[in-house]
């Protein structure tokens, strides 16, 4: 039985990316109803695929196709295949996606300048996004993982704010300084594992699966895990996990690679700022769980505390900086890092609670930011202004906002009933319970990440107290009329984001179902790999 | 267990959820009623308070002395293990129904007076609902999760609540004021879940209570889950945002801040009353007695008396808490039920007054603070059924014999009385302040009263005051009535009533001598009151400030870590960003060089050899100009260097 559903999802938009080429630039009405049409054909595409996943199945609906196959004499032969599948861990981001990119491009229809050029980099941007987190060939996915930062660079460096050219600059530098350690490891990585499904000849795979088997690795290559090389005071494994926990950790962001985020959010517009909150910042997290901790999983032991503790520091840290940010969109920026932080927590623990949770987390993370960067893009298209303490009172003009505005913060700082508060609170329990249960991370950590939720209720309920209560007032160059209340288009932008904040903080089971038997797996087989090979430093 | 649930009909199931769901029903309606109809929202919602109110009365009188209800749906799996969420309604949890929803319709009759008019009047009434629904949910949950959800959500509701008033600064201060303190108090009750869950991976309570060992960590778990408390029921260190929190409007200080939710520190201890080891209790013990006796100092000398009554609820609180860590939670139950009724009818009393001086002002066109009772005085005349009613409530709350209060807090001082023991230790420190703790009471009870109601009209003579409508006083009247000996048992002096005797079944103290001790006592504290504070006002800004808390904290908490955020966003700024920005002026000062090696040296080079040619090609080209004459020199020149050559 042959699946098309990843294939269509990837190339659906890329195909309508291509038409979009020959249709002249002032239709700007058939971009955007086509764009929106690609992204609802998506949604069936996956409410399609949703129906036909088996949750206890593991990896499936997997499409295989050879891809480059090169003869390199000696070198044996190079092998890329055009391979993606979804488990637990990608379906719910692959689901998030197109939610998230639906309701991106409603949020898009104010955009009035190149808008043929604006949607057609969108439509390449969702594919990438898309084939990353379907992709289970290396190549396929460095591809893809790539391919991603060149319409985000541009969409911020042409449609951002005044400061557009410094955060797109210092994004793409950033975010390839990230890049070029991961295509390090995918090179060392690559001469070091062979196909095993060809015994007669020497065929050097690209294969996540097939990577994250000890013994497909060739022996006395560079990454060899029974006689890996020793570079320095570690072990080349080591290295490798390190470079690649990097890579990843500037994109997720972690403290202290984390200050291209503020940048390129406060310059980005609204749409674009909620693609990155929500799905290129995951795309952090899902790269640690698909590659860097399953091909190394006795780095990933190795690192686990260091790993926790980095998560902490990027709880607090973000919380603090948040706290003290002047600019709206700032605040929401370090909020996602010091939220992002949990998902390192709960998969440091390597613990079926944190697993799910981490996953959960950055689920919920996804579309609570989304929600919070289309609120703040609500109140900057009226006034062109973002400093928090030029505004009190709103409550009293925009009712509706605010009330949508309370949702969004007190699902970001994880109330009950909202989805972020199972996400933390199966990390929390994960990550307390892990000592006694594989001894990796120590209790501490989870006590002392705690204080993130007393800094969220902190930032976010200062925040409502300066803006939005006490007597009406606006200061700098707001003018009154500018202030009013929600219109229906931003209404059918942020209604279905509560909605669904508040459908998995209530009912969490059916996400949970999808998720849990990855996390059983996923925490199983990186404890069972992990503690088997042995380290010689 | 089937046969514990052969007791319970489908009809008793249908009662239950009505009960629980109709608060939830009115926050849904009230929160879409057009504003234009706003006035639609004082029949609905005071209505499914109503019927939710008859139905807990039902489901008390089934539960009560019954076998525990118990139903469960699943809910989600942590990592493998299911979590359900479900209802554990033994005796204390069919208690807290009936005294929730009772209260909860009280307050919503009255407030149709006492908000009649307000902008805000659908979100006040939709708040108020989800807050009941927010109770009853932590009432009947019976897992730890599950009352969490609920505890946090009741803090939402009173964020919400106290805040009302938006366009209030002090009441934003102190809607944040309170949820960050509550905050502050929850992220210790996450980490007892967190030890709860790492050692018996069970949040049930019922599976709790079946742990029969004493382990060490429950010494931790259940000291985290009485830092929830601490900030919830608003004990020390974190009482400080229960005052603050009178800027919300006065009936939700008598149902949220007064009678129920932080009554549910109360409640939730002597829930998981099981879990507590000797240690932790004796912890509890003592920060129980220290926040009765520190808000009972600091209710001796406000002026607000709002304020007044908010210090001396915290003070209440903390005799139930020091009950509960004297191992007797059934007299801490027994306390907080008939301080939900006096208190709420104190509150609803004080709400009465401000609401008619507030009329009265604005009639009369004059401005003071209504809620400084150095302004009032004199008011029997005016308002003697408020009166009536305040005096009744108040002697409930001062413990005065033939009032409820007399008898809860009786059972509180036996309690504490024989757990001290024989031996003498520090635990006859704890009794002694609470007979001190009971003293202050009546004084400042008597102070408050005396104020406000007794002696000659200050600035409310000139006033036009006139009793509130019937809508108002009823609610008062039934609390005041409530208040009398009668709520506890047929005798006034028997604390072991109806509802003691359930909750104390394996009693091991009885009523003793304490009863007359305390009964002298209280008539002592009566007449030092009435000879000593009758005309003598006591000011004291140590107290009238509440030890300088809210200082320390803003001096070693909340400076500390403003400085701190500043100082990461200056990190952020000056050392991360500073380093990208020097690596990368470093990376553009390298290619700057490069660039010029390019095009000094390397293109310097190509470019020398290209026009040291250029120049050997010119010279030579130079030859070639085309002139005839040129050429004939050239030619001439040549023959003669030709000539000299072959000739020398």
């Amino acid at each position: 039985m042959h699946h098309y559903y990843i294939s269509l999802l990837i190339f659906i938009p890329l195909l309508a990316a291509v038409a979009g080429l020959f249709v002249p630039a002032g239709a700007a009405k058939y971009f955007r109803y086509s764009t929106l049409f690609v992204n609802l054909l998506q949604c069936m595409v996956l409410i399609a695929m949703v129906m036909e996943y088996i949750p206890a199945q593991g990896m499936q609906l997997v499409e295989r196709k050879d891809w480059i196959t090169l003869n390199i004499g000696t070198w044996g032969i190079l092998k890329a295949e055009y391979f993606v599948g979804i488990d637990g861990l990608s379906l719910p981001l692959v689901a998030l996606s197109v939610f998230v990119l639906l309701i991106a491009t409603i949020s898009s229809w104010t955009i009035n300048k190149n808008v043929k050029g604006y949607f057609i980099l969108l439509l390449i941007l969702n594919a990438a996004i898309i084939g990353s987190f379907t992709a289970l060939d290396f190549l396929l996915f460095y591809l893809f993982f790539e391919f991603m930062l060149l319409p985000m660079f541009f969409l911020i460096a042409i449609w951002g704010g005044a400061r557009r050219e410094y955060a797109s600059i210092k994004f793409f530098l950033y975010t390839l300084l990230g890049s070029i350690f991961i295509l390090i490891v995918m090179i060392g990585l690559y001469i070091s594992v062979h196909d095993p499904n060809y015994s007669g000849q020497l065929v050097h795979s690209f294969s996540v699966l097939n990577m994250a088997d000890a013994s497909n690795f060739i022996s006395h290559t560079i990454l060899d895990p029974n006689n890996a090389w020793t570079i320095g005071p570690m072990n080349a494994r080591l290295w490798a996990f390190l470079l690649l926990f990097i890579g990843f950790a500037i994109k997720l962001p972690m403290v202290p690679v984390h200050t291209w985020l503020p940048d390129a959010h406060v310059e980005a517009p609204t749409p674009v700022s909620v693609i990155l909150a929500a799905l290129l910042l995951k795309i952090g997290g899902y790269g640690l769980a698909r590659i860097a901790f399953p091909i190394f999983p006795e780095a990933a032991i190795h690192f686990s505390t260091f790993i926790g503790i980095m998560g902490v520091i990027s709880i607090i840290y973000g919380g603090l900086n948040a706290m003290a940010s002047k600019d709206l969109k700032r605040l929401i920026a370090y909020s996602s890092v010091s939220h992002m932080g949990f998902v390192l927590l709960g998969f440091a623990s390597l613990t079926p609670e944190g697993v799910a949770g981490s996953v959960y987390q950055m689920f919920s993370h996804g579309i609570i930011s989304a929600m919070l960067f289309l609120l703040v893009g609500v109140l900057y298209d009226r006034t062109h202004d973002r400093t928090i303490v030029n505004y009190s009172g709103l409550s009293s003009k925009m009712k509706s906002y605010t009330a949508l505005v309370l949702v969004g913060f007190f699902a970001s700082m994880g109330l009950p009933a909202f989805s972020g508060f199972i996400a933390e609170i199966m990390i929390f329990l994960g990550a307390f319970k892990a000592n006694s249960v594989n001894g990796l991370l120590h209790e501490s950590l989870a006590i002392i990440a705690t204080l993130g939720l007393i800094l969220g209720a902190a930032y976010y309920l200062w925040t409502l107290q300066r803006m939005f209560f006490g007597p009406y007032d606006l200061k700098g160059n707001i003018a009154h009329d500018s202030i009013y209340d929600l219109t229906d288009r931003e209404y059918l932008m942020l209604v279905p984001l509560a909605i669904a904040v508040l459908f998995f903080g209530i009912f969490p089971q059916p996400m949970i179902n999808i998720i849990d038997p990855f996390a059983q797996n996923f925490s199983e087989f990186v404890l069972r790999a992990g503690k088997s090979l042995t380290l010689n430093p | 267990m089937p046969e514990t649930q052969t007791h319970y009909t489908t009809f008793f199931e249908v009662c239950l959820l009505l009960v629980v769901l109709l608060p939830l029903v009115s926050f849904v309606v009230s929160g879409r009623i057009p504003q234009r109809y706003s006035w639609v929202v004082t029949f609905t919602a005071p209505l499914f308070l109503l019927i939710s109110a008859i139905g807990a009365i039902y489901i008390f009188t089934a539960v009560w002395h019954h076998q525990p209800y118990i139903a469960r749906v699943n809910w989600f799996t942590i990592g493998g293990t299911l979590v359900s969420a479900g209802v554990y309604l033994n005796d204390i949890a069919a208690l807290m129904l009936l005294v929730v929803t009772f209260i909860s319709f009280l307050v919503h009759l009255y407030s149709t007076g006492y908000m009649a008019g307000d902008a805000g009047l659908t979100r006040y009434f939709a708040m108020l609902g989800f807050f009941t629904f927010s109770m009853l949910g932590i009432v009947l949950a019976d897992s730890l999760l599950l009352m969490f959800v609920f505890w946090e959500l009741v803090g939402f509701s009173s964020y919400m609540l106290i805040g009302h008033w938006t366009e209030k600064d002090e009441a934003a201060a102190a809607a944040k004021k309170a949820f960050l303190l509550n905050r502050i108090g929850d992220a210790g009750f996450l980490v007892g879940l967190m030890l709860i869950w790492a050692y018996t991976g069970t949040f049930d309570i019922v599976q709790l209570s079946d742990i029969n060992e004493v382990f060490s960590w429950q010494t931790a778990a259940s000291l985290c889950l009485f830092a929830g408390v601490i900030g919830k029921s608003a004990q020390f260190p974190l009482l400080t945002w229960l005052p603050d929190a009178m800027e919300g409007p006065t009936p939700v200080s008598a149902l949220i801040h007064a009678a129920t939710m932080v009554a549910a520190g109360v409640f939730l201890l002597a829930r998981v009353y099981f879990l507590f080891t000797p240690a932790a209790l004796d912890v509890i013990a003592g920060i129980g007695i220290l926040t009765a006796l520190m808000a009972a100092l600091s209710a001796l000398v406000q002026f607000d008396i709002k304020k007044i009554l908010a210090y001396s609820t915290i003070s209440q609180l903390g005799l139930m808490v020091a009950a509960i860590g004297a191992g007797a939670p059934a007299a801490a139950i027994l306390h907080l039920f008939t301080h939900a009724f006096f208190k709420a009818g104190l509150f609803l009393g004080a709400g009465i007054i401000i609401h008619v001086l507030h009329q009265a002002q604005q009639q009369a066109h004059e401005h003071f603070n209504v809620q400084d009772i150095r302004n009032l005085g004199g008011l029997r005349k005016k308002l003697p059924f408020t009166f009536c009613a305040f005096v009744i409530c108040g002697c409930a709350l001062a413990g005065i014999p033939f009032f409820s209060g007399f008898l809860s807090k009786d059972a509180i001082l036996t309690a504490i009385t024989h757990w001290k023991g024989d031996g003498f230790s520090w635990k006859w420190i704890v009794l002694a302040s609470a007979f001190i703790v009971s003293f202050l009471t009546v004084i400042y009870t008597f102070r408050m009263i005396w104020t406000v109601f007794m002696g000659e009209e200050k600035r409310t003579a000139s006033l036009p005051v006139v009793e509130p409508p019937v809508i108002m006083r009823g609610p008062v009247a039934i609390l005041a009535v409530c208040s009398v000996w009668l709520l506890v048992d047929i005798n006034p002096v028997n604390f072991e009533g109806w509802l003691f005797n359930t909750l104390h079944a394996d009693g091991n103290f009885h009523i003793g001598i304490i009863s007359i001790v305390s009964a002298l006592w209280v008539i002592l504290a009566v007449s030092v009151a009435y000879f000593m504070f009758r005309s003598k006002t006591i000011h004291d800004d140590l107290l009238l400030n509440n030890f300088y808390l809210d200082k320390l904290y803003f001096k070693i908490v909340e400076n500390p870590s403003w400085r701190l955020a500043v100082f990461t966003d200056y990190f952020d700024r000056r050392w991360i960003d500073g380093f990208i920005h020097a690596s990368a002026y470093a990376q553009v000062t390298v290619s700057h060089l490069v660039g010029w090696f390019d095009r000094a040296i390397v293109d310097g080079t190509v470019n020398g050899i290209a026009s040291l040619s250029r120049g050997v090609g010119n010279f030579t080209r130079s030859f070639q100009g085309g002139k005839i004459q040129s050429y004939i020199l050239w030619a001439i020149l040549a023959i003669i260097i030709f000539l000299i050559w072959i000739l020398f």
